[in-house]
Parts: C-alpha cells; sequence; structure tokens
C-alpha cells in the first residue's frame, strides 16, 4: 500500500521524531551525571554526587514522600471508586445512566487550573485549611475516569458466567466478587492504580493551590528549585530516577500484558477446543 | 475507546443534571459572604495558658525572604552567617521549613489564604494588612532581650494600641541594578532606564504589583506614589503597559532568576535592593546602583508573629538569635543593608565606602526626602486589579 | 465455554452513584462556587456585601479593549495554531505505525508513547534547560564556534516561540494515538479493492485512506486543543511576559490578588469554552471507533 520511497521517508520521519521525543529526556540523564554544577555545554566530568547531594536533601526528600503517599492514597481512591463505577455500570439497568456517566468522565475535561482555583474558593469558604489529604482527594478525582477507562473493559471482558456458579454454588455477592470477580480484575486494577499514581504524583495545578506552608509536594517544590541554580543539578538527578522509573514501568506493564494475553490466549483456544468439540458432538 | 457509548445527549444531559442539582445545593449555602481569613476569632490577649516550650511542636514554618534563612539551614547560602545560628545550634536545621517571599502582593495573599505560618517577614508597606486581617498576634518583648536596642522610632512604627506586632530588622533601598559594561552611563539618569527600547529584552523588573506601581508614580513625578487618584493609577497602567515588552522577564526569585541572569549578561538592567551591587562586585561583575534623579525606593521590613502558631516560645527564641548585634552587624556587611539594632555603629561595618554612600549606618536616610519610603496604600486592591490589566496586556 | 453476554457482573447499577457523588462533590461544586463568585454572590473578602453583579462579567465581555479579553482571544489562537500543527506532525507517525511498521507496530507505538507518561513538568524543564541564555543550544553554539561567546540567541527562550515548541513536542505521542486506533480499525480491503482497479498509491491513499481516518484526526486534534486552553504550567517555566496564556492570568488573579470575583470570571470562562468545544467535537470522541470498517462491511 505504500510505495518503497513512501516506506522510507516515513521510516526516517519516524527516527527523527522518536529522536525529537526523547531529546529533553536525554539531555536530563547527561546533565544528571555532569559534574558541571550548571547545566551547560561542554560537559566537564562524570560524577554521582548529584544523587547524593539530592538524597540528603532533606526538603527534597520530604517533598517525594510527601507525593508518594498522596499518590498512593489517592489511587487507592480512585481505584476503589473505578471498580465501584465499573460494576454500576456493567448492570443491565442503570437508573440515571446518562447523568452518572457524564459525571465520571467529567474530570477528563475540566481545565485543571479551574479546578484547583474552584476548590481553593470552596476549602476557603468551608474555612478549611490547606491540608495534603485534600490534595490527595482532588488527585483521585481527577484521576477516577482513568480507573473507570481501565477497569471497566476489562470487568466487561470477563466471563460473567464464572461469577453466576459461584453464586450458584452458595457465595453471596460480596464473596463471589471478592474470590472471583476481584482476582481476575487484578491486572486492571495494577494499570489503574499506575495510570493513578502517575497523574497523582505529576500534577502541579491543584497542589500549587492547596498545599499547607512549607510542605511542598514534589511538583510544587521542583517548580520552585528550577530557577534555583543551586539545587537544579539535584532536581535533574532526581528528575532522571523518576524517568528511568517511569519508563521501567511502562515496559513491564507492556511486557505483563503480552505475558498475560499469552496465557489467556492459551487459555482460550483450550477452551475452543472443548466448545468445538462439544457442538461437533451436538450435531 | 470503551463500549460505553457515551454519546453527546448524554454527556451534556448528565453534566447539566450534575451542575442544576448542584447548583441547588450551593445556592442553598448561607447569604453572606464566604470567609477568606483561616481563622474568625478576634485576637486575644496572651493567655496564660500557654504551653510551656517543651510541648511545642518545635517545627516551625516561615515565610521568608531567599537569603534570610537562618545560618547553619540548608538554605541559608547567600552570605549571612551569624543570624539565626544561635537557634539553629539549639534546634538544629530542621527546625525550619521557608515559604519564600516572591513579592510582597503575594506574600500577604498567601498568608491570607493558606496562613499557617509561625514567622512572617513582611514590609513596612503591609503592615497595616496583616494586623487588620487578623493573620498575626503582638509579640512579647520580655521575651526577647534583644528588642530593647531597637531603635524606638522604628519599633513604634511596628506598634498598635501599645502592642507591638512588627519588630523591625532590615531596611534597605529599591533601585535599578544595571551593566555599567552595557548600559552608557549617559542613559544612567533616572528610572526611565528602564523604559529605553535600547536596552529592550535587557531589561528585568520585579513581579511585584505595588512596586511596579511605585516606579511608575515614581517616574512620572507623582509625589505621593503610595496614594493614587484614579487617573494617576491609570496613567501609571499605561506607562507599565509600555514598558511589559521591553522585559526578558519579571523575575520572581532574587538568587534564582535575577543575579544569576545580571551575572550572565542576559539582564543588563534588573530593579533589585543594594545586596545585589554587593554580590556582584563580589563576583567580579560590573555593576552600579543607580541614583535615579526622581529619588530611590525605600524600605523597611520586620518580623510578624502567626496568629496561630504553636511555637509561641520557639519563634520568640528565633527572633533572639535575628536581632542580637553580631547577628544585625554580619547582616549588614553581607548584604549592605542597614539594621534596626541601634547598636550597630559605623564601626561595625567593615566596607566604609559602600556605607557612606549608601548611608546605612544613618537610620535618619530612611526617612529623608530623596527616598520614597513604601508605606500603606489603602488603594491597593485597585494597584492589584490594574496590575492584572497590566499583565494581561 | 462461550462467552456469555449478557450474564453480566455485579448488576448492581446503584454501585455507580458513590462515585458520582464524590465527582459531583469535588468538581462540579467547586465549579458552582467558581460561577456564584463570578457573580458577585460569594466573595474571598470577608465582611463584602454579596449580591447578583454582573459587572465583572460586562466588563470583561464588552468592556472596552479589556486587556482579558485580549488574552483570551490571543490565547485561543496559540492553542489552536499549535493543535493544528500538533495534529499534523502526528498524523504521518500514525500512517507509519499503522501502515508500514506493520509487525512491530504496537512496540514501536509503545516508543512513542513512552515519553509521555514521564512526568511533564520534567520535560519542560529539560526543554527550559535546552533552550535557556546558557542552556544546550547556547553554549553548543558557542563551543562550535558559531557564534561568539555569551551572545545567545533571544529568542529561544521567554517567548512566544518556546512555549510553542514545548507544548507541540508534548502532545503529539498523544494525539497519534486515536489516529492510529482509526487507522487500525480501517478496513484494509477497501485499499485493496482501490488498488485492483487501478488507482495509484497516492490516489488510494487521498481517497480512501485518509478520508476514513479522519474521525481518528478529529479526535486526535480534540485531544491537544481542549487541554491546551487551560494550559499554564509550560509559560510559567519558558514563557515570558509577553507568552502568557489565559490559564496563567487566571493562576496570577488567586495567586497575586485580592479580586477573586474577577478571577473567577476568567475561571468560568475557561470552564464554558472547554464545555462548548465538547459540545461540537463530542461525538468525535465518543463515537464507536470501529464504526467506519462495520459499515462498510
Amino acid at each position: 500500500m505504500t510505495g518503497r520511497l513512501g516506506s522510507s521517508l516515513l521510516w526516517v520521519y519516524f527516527v527523527l521524531m522518536v529522536a525529537f521525543l526523547f531529546l529533553p529526556l536525554a539531555i536530563l540523564v547527561l546533565f544528571a551525571f555532569n559534574s558541571g554544577t550548571t547545566p551547560t555545554l561542554p560537559i566537564e566530568g562524570f560524577t554521582t554526587k548529584w544523587f547524593t547531594d539530592a538524597f540528603s536533601n532533606t526538603d527534597l526528600t520530604s517533598a517525594l514522600v510527601r507525593s508518594a503517599a498522596i499518590g498512593v492514597l489517592a489511587s487507592v481512591v480512585a481505584t476503589a471508586l473505578g471498580i465501584m463505577a465499573a460494576i454500576g455500570l456493567n448492570a443491565k439497568r442503570v437508573p440515571g445512566e446518562p447523568v452518572a456517566i457524564g459525571a465520571l468522565l467529567l474530570p477528563l475535561v475540566v481545565p485543571y487550573i479551574s479546578l484547583a482555583v474552584g476548590m481553593l474558593i470552596l476549602l476557603q469558604a468551608l474555612k478549611f485549611k490547606n491540608a495534603l489529604w485534600e490534595i490527595a482527594l482532588g488527585h483521585a478525582v481527577i484521576a477516577l475516569p482513568f480507573a473507570l477507562l481501565v477497569i471497566l473493559p476489562r470487568l466487561r471482558s470477563l466471563d460473567g458466567s464464572l461469577n453466576e456458579a459461584a453464586r450458584d454454588l452458595g457465595a453471596s455477592d460480596f464473596a463471589a466478587f471478592r474470590l472471583v470477580t476481584f482476582p481476575l480484575l487484578l491486572p486492571a486494577l495494577l494499570s489503574s492504580f499506575i495510570i493513578c499514581f502517575s497523574t497523582s504524583f505529576d500534577e502541579f495545578a491543584i497542589a500549587s493551590f492547596l498545599y499547607p506552608s512549607g510542605q511542598p509536594t514534589y511538583p510544587v517544590f521542583l517548580y520552585g528549585g528550577a530557577r534555583s541554580p543551586a539545587i537544579l543539578p539535584q532536581l535533574i538527578a532526581i528528575g532522571t530516577l523518576v524517568i528511568v522509573i517511569s519508563l521501567l514501568i511502562v515496559g513491564l506493564s507492556e511486557l505483563g500484558r503480552r505475558w498475560a494475553e499469552r496465557r489467556i490466549e492459551g487459555r482460550n483456544s483450550a477452551s475452543v477446543d472443548v466448545s468445538s468439540a462439544d457442538n461437533l458432538a451436538t450435531t | 475507546m470503551t463500549d460505553t457509548n457515551l454519546n453527546r445527549r448524554q454527556f451534556l444531559g448528565g453534566a447539566l443534571g450534575v451542575a442544576a442539582g448542584a447548583s441547588a445545593l450551593a445556592a442553598c449555602g448561607s447569604p453572606d459572604s464566604g470567609s477568606g481569613t483561616t481563622s474568625s476569632a478576634p485576637s486575644t490577649a496572651p493567655s496564660t495558658s500557654r504551653p510551656p516550650i517543651a510541648s511545642e511542636p518545635g517545627k516551625m514554618s516561615l515565610l521568608e525572604w531567599a537569603g534570610y534563612e537562618a545560618a547553619g539551614t540548608k538554605a541559608q547560602t547567600a552570605g549571612m552567617t551569624v543570624a539565626g545560628s544561635d537557634y539553629i545550634k539549639k534546634y538544629g536545621p530542621d527546625s525550619v521549613t521557608y515559604t519564600y517571599i516572591e513579592n510582597d502582593d503575594q506574600a500577604l495573599q498567601k498568608a491570607t489564604a493558606s496562613g499557617g505560618f509561625d514567622i512572617l517577614h513582611p514590609c513596612f508597606e503591609n503592615f497595616q494588612d496583616y494586623v487588620d486581617r487578623d493573620l498575626v498576634q503582638p509579640w512579647d518583648l520580655n521575651l526577647i532581650p534583644s528588642a530593647a536596642d531597637i531603635d524606638p522610632g522604628l519599633l513604634a512604627k511596628g506598634t498598635k494600641d501599645g502592642k507591638t506586632y512588627m519588630l523591625p530588622w532590615d531596611w534597605g533601598y529599591g533601585s535599578l541594578t544595571y551593566r555599567t559594561d552595557h548600559v552608557d552611563a549617559a542613559d544612567a539618569t533616572g528610572w526611565e532606564l528602564a523604559w529605553n527600547p535600547k536596552y529592550a529584552g535587557r531589561i528585568s523588573l520585579w513581579g511585584g504589583a505595588s512596586t511596579n506601581f511605585e516606579i511608575a508614580a515614581i517616574k512620572a513625578g507623582i509625589q505621593d506614589m503610595d496614594h493614587l487618584t484614579d487617573d494617576q493609577l491609570e496613567t501609571c497602567k499605561q506607562d507599565l503597559i509600555k514598558q511589559k515588552p521591553l522585559n526578558k522577564f519579571y523575575w520572581d526569585s532574587e538568587y534564582g532568576q535575577m543575579q544569576p541572569a545580571i551575572k550572565s549578561g542576559t539582564v543588563w538592567i534588573a530593579y533589585s535592593w543594594q545586596d545585589t551591587l554587593v554580590s556582584m562586585k563580589a563576583a567580579g561583575v560590573p555593576v552600579a546602583y543607580l541614583d535615579p534623579s526622581q529619588g530611590r525606593i525605600a524600605w523597611f521590613c520586620g518580623f510578624m508573629l502567626g496568629k496561630d502558631t504553636q511555637n509561641y516560645y520557639h519563634a520568640h527564641e528565633y527572633i533572639e538569635s535575628f536581632l542580637n548585634k553580631a547577628a544585625c552587624a554580619q547582616m549588614t556587611n553581607a548584604y549592605a543593608y542597614g539594621t534596626s539594632n541601634s547598636m550597630v555603629t559605623s564601626a561595625d561595618i567593615t566596607d566604609k565606602a559602600l556605607a557612606t554612600s549608601l548611608h546605612i549606618d544613618d537610620l535618619a536616610a530612611l526617612t529623608s526626602p530623596s527616598v520614597h519610603l513604601q508605606s500603606w496604600n489603602p488603594d491597593r486592591a485597585k494597584v492589584l486589579a490594574a496590575w492584572q490589566q497590566v499583565k494581561a496586556s | 465455554m462461550s462467552r456469555s453476554t449478557s450474564r453480566r457482573i455485579g448488576g448492581q447499577g446503584l454501585w455507580v452513584w458513590p462515585p458520582v457523588v464524590f465527582v459531583l462533590v469535588l468538581v462540579v461544586v467547586p465549579l458552582v462556587y467558581i460561577g456564584l463568585f463570578s457573580v458577585g454572590l460569594r466573595s474571598n473578602i470577608p465582611g463584602t456585601k454579596t449580591a447578583f453583579d454582573l459587572s465583572n462579567w460586562k466588563d470583561f465581555l464588552f468592556g472596552e479593549n479589556n486587556p482579558f479579553r485580549n488574552l483570551f482571544w490571543h490565547s485561543l489562537l496559540i492553542t489552536v495554531l499549535v493543535s493544528v500543527a500538533v495534529t499534523i506532525a502526528a498524523y504521518p507517525l500514525a500512517y507509519f505505525l499503522s501502515f508500514v511498521a506493520r509487525k512491530n507496530r504496537y512496540t514501536l507505538l509503545l516508543l512513542v508513547l513512552a515519553p509521555f507518561f514521564t512526568s511533564f513538568l520534567l520535560r519542560v524543564i529539560a526543554w527550559q534547560i535546552i533552550l535557556n541564555e546558557n542552556g544546550v543550544v547556547n553554549s553548543f553554539l558557542w563551543w562550535a564556534h558559531l557564534r561568539p561567546e555569551g551572545d545567545s540567541v533571544t529568542w529561544l527562550i521567554y517567548s512566544n516561540f518556546s512555549v510553542a515548541l514545548v507544548l507541540f513536542y508534548s502532545w503529539i505521542p498523544f494525539v497519534a494515538l486515536p489516529m492510529f486506533v482509526v487507522m487500525e480499525n480501517m478496513d484494509r480491503r477497501l485499499l485493496e479493492a482501490a488498488e485492483d482497479l487501478g488507482a495509484s498509491r497516492l490516489t488510494s491513499f487521498l481517497k480512501v485512506t485518509l478520508p476514513l481516518s479522519i474521525p481518528g484526526i478529529i479526535a486526535g486534534f480534540v485531544f491537544v486543543l481542549i487541554p491546551t486552553t487551560g494550559e499554564f504550567i509550560t509559560p510559567l517555566l519558558v514563557g515570558g511576559p509577553e507568552s502568557q496564556l489565559f490559564g496563567n492570568q487566571i493562576n496570577s488573579f488567586f495567586n497575586d490578588s485580592p479580586d477573586w470575583n474577577y478571577g473567577s470570571v476568567l475561571a468560568m470562562t475557561l470552564i464554558l469554552l472547554v464545555l462548548i468545544l465538547m459540545l461540537v467535537f463530542g461525538r468525535f470522541l465518543s463515537a464507536d471507533l470501529r464504526r467506519p470498517a462495520a459499515e462498510v462491511s
């Protein structure tokens, strides 16, 4: 369908594009190990001291811990709510379905800056002081659509007869869910957790307005430090770690997905043989 | 993306339905305005039931200018070596965290919106705002021995109804620092230097709304820069709109943006306080501190005690470690700022020439008619609104 | 054992409501509050008399030469231009993945998407380091003696160029995705048929592939347009005083100014803009992307 010239040009385009996309990441990695104190060329030498400096910078490490804690809390809440929403939407009859769907996907389109200031003025009106849990809840709500979009397809693809079989055998709805559905959902729950966590860990708008004095989250700290030459090398070092970890997670989840697919395909092909044998038997 | 066929009608229906329901909820609230302050209780006199220092949490959160971090903390890298060192030696370098003031207006906004600071370091022009908004409580001068050394005239300015809300600590000027190797001496006559199109893209004014309007007012020859009529405000606003494209950026961080930019030659003209002069000379960068024909801006700032602080006694100890003579003298030598401690004399100042040219050993310079002391502006809200318009233009 | 689509797991439709209430409280109520602030029914300044007051709205919408309104249009223009550029740049990428790199397309897609999954803030900071006065580009030019030492290219940073470039960079992977999905679902037999009928490669592309990929193109365009209208982080880090976007003004109002009523007018405008965009383009995001191929067969 595409000629040789077209293909070659597109290959070149692709390679250039990937290089362009990875360029900033490569730059960060480069300067994370550069011994010069400012990120300029030429490279001066190799060092790992920025990493050790970064980890002994308590302001930086506390910000990382804070963001991680918020991320975990937000992911747990968003994933739990995502499960509930998926179960609800999977029903035969959902009361108020259009409203429910609209509401659940709403956070995807709301501009984060408007939401952040909205939360700010609401919390002020309610006389709540800034707090980290408020940020976590804000992150949970913006991550909720992602959780739903990951969990619902997986739930839909599960074979309902397993669940029915469990209930036929006497299990309560909840036990059936806990022992049959939930384990089968685990890959989706893991994906949901990862997506929600990375959304929360990188979120700046809500955090910048709601963080309590002296307790910035990592993105807020990053933003403040980006213009400070003294700690910029440390931030680049930590940033490199964050990037490498994210890329690893992406790579691993892809490998995990392929592995899971192969397993499911294996099981399905076995069952297809059984059913086709059944069909043959009945005809 | 999924089987959930969300079509446009469903989405709209959903969003509208939810919005309608929520509006009903929200509108059924109380008819009066929401509160913007963190606490609505009236300020009480120092209570006798204050917990002793041993049972205070100890970890303090300060709203502070970059460069004023206590000596001994990791954040202090600008050259202050004595102020705060007593406190840090006793309580450890992690006992304080700093939230940085970007400018006076942003600091006031931050203190009002998020609150929770143990100590704040605002300047005289906002003194009344902090007191009126119930953000601070009075200091107990009996707990701060060095408070007795504060110049009485300055201390009086920080006192209201007999209570001391602000302990003045530092004072100085605001003007333009410029690179003598790039800026013609003939152009460096006054504040209009920041409007000179010859240096487009090489100028950096501060992000401080009030200060920029004061600069525009002084440049326009308006006598009282903190009491502008609506016409004068409009004139200043138009002037600042004209000046805006000449900036490389409005700086928010002195050590993070402004000083590195002057050092590297990215910026040739920047609004700054006189400490930049000291830093640049130390780095061997050829600069001068403009003495404008219209007169420099002057300011003094001081420590205020957070209304809801849990660290009452710690805070007083911290202040003592900043107010003692050694601390103040070293600060003056490091930054060329004046100090409120009257025990510090010209004998303590190492760079005599600098001291003389800036008159930092003479507190009378602060109120001399040749400078414009930043004071309270009753119409500050109008100035801030006008600044937003400048930013959007 | 066949899959029974009529046997659904759960089946308790009511379970959907706790999450919905969660969104109601945390998203809709704040947005409603913004609305209330914008018409003066609430205020952050204690002691203010609150009454329904459209003066801020009137000033913003109809005020002569209102700078915020001007900024809104300027910002929207930049947003649209960047979105168009991203869409054009992402299309060949999606086409490559779906039609050229047949065997490894999912791996290569992941390669393209991978940067998008790393921290957005870090990528913007990386660009600041690259474009800065003393940054990678300038210091390279000095080292290679292409420019005198210390003389930097000024328009690289704190300019409309830097903001546009970073926005362009950030969204390409994400925009390629819906295009790729649409192309994947395209019935390849149509293209074979076109070739069998004697069409040149270019003609089959123009008359078959391109038209069928339009839903993906529009979806991609909307994927970048909607989030970018509220963008403010990029200009904060790499933008100058003349290259701030509408989101920055909102940020500025709530950070530096006590006039949250006026700021809420701006915040509300952004929300309304997004709602309007969803009204116009929403169907392209939600339609079952498999439909083109299914309809043809």
